[in-house]
């Protein structure tokens, strides 16, 4: 029977509402949520096409490429950190609260290494809320918020109405965001700060989803204004509450230095340029196929955020509520965890 | 057949005090579903609040008790989920205007078989934006929003009622002029009464505890003589003081929304806010008349241009334009699902006007089997 069923869009981290609909316990479609405060029923692109993924979902363990018992695969993920001393546990801006716990909980006991990537945008504890930006007097965009973050650019073209001056820092030719700019430089980000930073109220917001290094984001904090860093995962910002991030080049060191990588829900392989063939054993556990799954040694399917109850963080920092909407058989992160742990 | 109206009123206790004016819909529901005669009834449930709306498939004439009353902050359309997930199903189906024009579109198209649907007209003064109707009600009311257990139009006001039973009320014309009010397409909508229905209803020109039913055809008096003759509604005749009422309503509304017309159209030609558009598809995706989905001409390598954006207003909006915009029925939920809230529907509702006046046809209102400009033959070009 046809259902419509409210839950959020994983496909960033700006917290969009997205209702999916059911036929009998399958996924076949996506209906606006307008109700939700954070999009009121507008989804992009890739929040309307996230369920797309259940054409991958993975509903089989699997070694080496061959199917196998789920419990012969947990058996087998036991055996290999068991047997390392260079094991690396990937944490995911896709895991969500309880999951992240359960998982650094797990990493601590082990003496793992513990490695999260959030897209090299950092963490600032205070940070700007979506009203913010559509009342600021001025903002500094950096990156094509417009294109890349919709929602977050919708309140961008809000303050544009409103009368904010908009100042753009975009390296790509093409670009939406230039649209609604007053002035756009494709400069360094370094150099579009401070040659903007004049420009900046107590009411101004700094908005962006990409920086040129480290160094940008201390610039960023060494402005007066409210700061808002759209991640590219739903949950980065909550997990940034639990853990810290590392850089591009931290991760790669980590990775350098691991025998057993041990997935959480990622796509590691697809984020981070590195050659993962040098690593002994991968493993995946996932919901959904993707390159890192391709390239995995095993992998273990999890239940998709549609399957059971948690939160994730937006980027505002807002805690946001989701619930179960399909039945599973499928073990949740948690489940796997303590399976491994025996 | 010759139109006729009657009022009719739920004969069933619990229905007569959940629904609104006396729960005629609610128990012609009822009827089709304990008669057997559907497999299911298509309508709206509150959700989470009030204000949270969303189509439920009922199948249980017991669960009909959580979709009465009227949702007028939930902008929903069903004419795409019967299309698409009910075609080998008997289904009723409660319609507001646009929800019956898109169906009559469809229907035109062959997407949709009339003989496996019942339409349960709804007559519409227009709807509210859920997140727009709460911030509406804390600046223009002494309420929370969250205290407020159902909502109405009538008599040119937007009503909430709270949980203590008290009412408050805000002229429309005045939320209107604050940017508030009804969704923009709405304010300019100009088919009130969905007549294209079996039946339409509402509380226009009905005495307090009754609806006013208009018989549109030979299904619809079907409809009601069904419910009436298995003791699920009574009925009797309105007065003609209670007609001309009802007709005096509709034309008022009418003309309110010529005079919306007038001052929205003419935007189109100064409206710069195509350079917006992230090419995200979800105007078409969304739009209740476009039905070829995969097989859209925009998803063809001669017309996809993922390079340019904004993309060329001709290559985009204009293939779209030229593909449906004569079968447009100004539901607005392409301005609804815009991320960069672009007013895409009040092009394609000035070219349908345009369109009428050389043709006289009216999208999902004109009788006429098809659009005279439409070929149900899809071309590869």
């Amino acid at each position: 029977m046809l259902e419509i069923k409210h839950t959020l869009c994983p496909s960033c981290s700006v917290g969009c509402g997205i209702n999916v609909i059911l036929d009998d316990n399958s996924i076949v479609g996506t209906f606006p949520y307008k109700r939700h405060p954070v999009n009121e029923g507008k989804n992009c692109a890739n929040g309307r096409n996230s369920i797309e993924n259940f054409e991958n979902k993975i509903l089989e363990a699997r070694i080496s490429n061959g199917n196998v018992d789920l419990e012969k695969a947990i058996a087998e993920i036991s055996k290999e950190i068991d047997s390392s001393d260079k094991v690396t546990v990937i944490l995911s801006g896709n895991n969500s609260l309880n999951e992240a716990s359960a998982i650094k909980s797990f990493s601590d006991e082990n003496n793992f290494n513990l490695a999260f990537y959030a897209n090299d945008l950092g963490n600032f504890e205070e940070v700007a809320s979506y009203n913010d930006i559509e009342e600021a007097d001025s903002l500094l965009v950096i990156g094509d918020i417009l294109y890349e973050n919709p929602l977050i650019g919708r309140r961008i073209v809000h303050a544009m109405k409103n009368g904010a001056k908009i100042y753009s820092n975009i390296k790509a030719e093409n670009s939406v965001t230039v649209n609604v700019s007053d002035e756009t430089t494709s400069s360094s980000v370094e150099e579009f700060l401070d040659n903007y930073k004049g420009n900046l109220s107590d009411s101004s917001v700094v908005v962006f989803n990409t920086v040129d290094c480290e160094g940008d984001l201390d610039k960023i904090g060494e402005l007066e204004s409210k700061v808002l860093a759209v991640y590219s995962k739903p949950n980065t910002k909550g997990i940034l509450n639990i853990v810290d991030s590392n850089s591009t080049e931290e991760i790669i060191e980590i990775l350098d230095d691991t025998d057993v990588l041990l997935v959480f829900n990622d796509d590691i392989v697809d984020e981070i340029d590195f050659d993962f063939k040098s690593i002994s054993k991968i493993i995946s556990l996932s919901a959904f196929e993707n390159n890192t799954t391709e390239i995995s040694d095993i992998v273990v399917p999890i239940k998709s955020w549609l399957e059971y109850d948690d939160s994730f963080v937006n980027s505002m920092g807002e805690s946001q509520d989701f619930t179960q909407v399909m039945e599973s058989d499928g073990l949740s992160i948690e489940e796997v965890i303590e399976k491994i742990k025996g | 057949m010759i139109m006729s109206y009657v009022l009719a009123k739920a004969k069933n206790e619990e229905i007569l005090k959940a629904g609104e004016c006396g729960g005629a819909v609610t128990s012609i529901f009822k009827y089709l579903l304990d008669e057997g005669l559907v497999d299911g009834v298509l309508a709206l449930r509150p959700c989470d609040d009030v204000y949270d709306g969303i189509p439920t498939f009922i199948t249980n004439s017991e669960d009909l008790l959580g979709t009465a009353g009227s949702y007028h902050c939930a902008p929903t359309m069903v004419g795409d989920l019967i299309q698409k997930y009910f075609a080998d199903k008997k289904v009723a189906v409660s319609v507001k205007p646009c929800d019956i024009r898109s169906i009559d579109e469809l229907i035109k198209r062959h997407k949709i078989n009339p003989d496996n649907i019942y339409t349960v007209g709804l007559n519409c003064g227009g709807t509210v934006s859920p997140v727009q109707a709460r911030k509406m009600i804390d600046k223009f009311y002494e309420a929370d929003p969250n205290d407020v257990v159902s909502e109405e139009i009538d008599k040119g006001q937007f009503i909430i009622e709270l949980g203590d039973g008290s009412e408050e009320a805000v002229k429309i014309h005045v939320l209107e002029e604050n940017g508030y009010g009804r969704r923009k397409n709405c304010q300019r909508c100009d088919v009130k009464i969905p007549r294209r229905a079996n039946i339409a209803c509402g509380n226009w020109g009905a005495e307090d505890g009754w609806t006013f039913i208009e018989i549109n055809d030979d299904v619809g008096q079907e409809l009601i003589d069904g419910a009436k003759n298995a003791g699920f509604i009574e009925t009797k005749s309105p007065s003609d003081v209670a007609i001309e009422g009802r007709s005096k309503v509709e034309n008022i509304m009418k003309k309110m929304s010529k005079k919306n017309q007038d001052a929205s159209y003419p935007l189109v030609n100064e409206s710069d806010e195509w350079n917006r558009c992230i090419s995200c598809y979800a105007c078409r995706d969304i739009c209740p008349i476009c039905w070829c989905y995969k097989n859209c001409e925009l998803n063809k390598p001669y017309f996809k241009d993922e390079k340019n954006i904004p993309p060329s207003p001709i290559a985009f909006q204009g293939v779209r334009l030229s593909h449906m915009s004569f079968s447009c029925c100004d539901c607005g939920q392409c301005d609804d699902v815009c991320p960069m809230d672009i007013p895409v529907s009040l092009i394609f509702d000035k070219l349908q006007k345009k369109y009428c006046e050389r043709t006289r046809y009216v999208a999902g209102v004109t009788t006429d089997s098809k659009p005279p400009l439409y070929s149900p033959d899809k071309v590869e070009l």
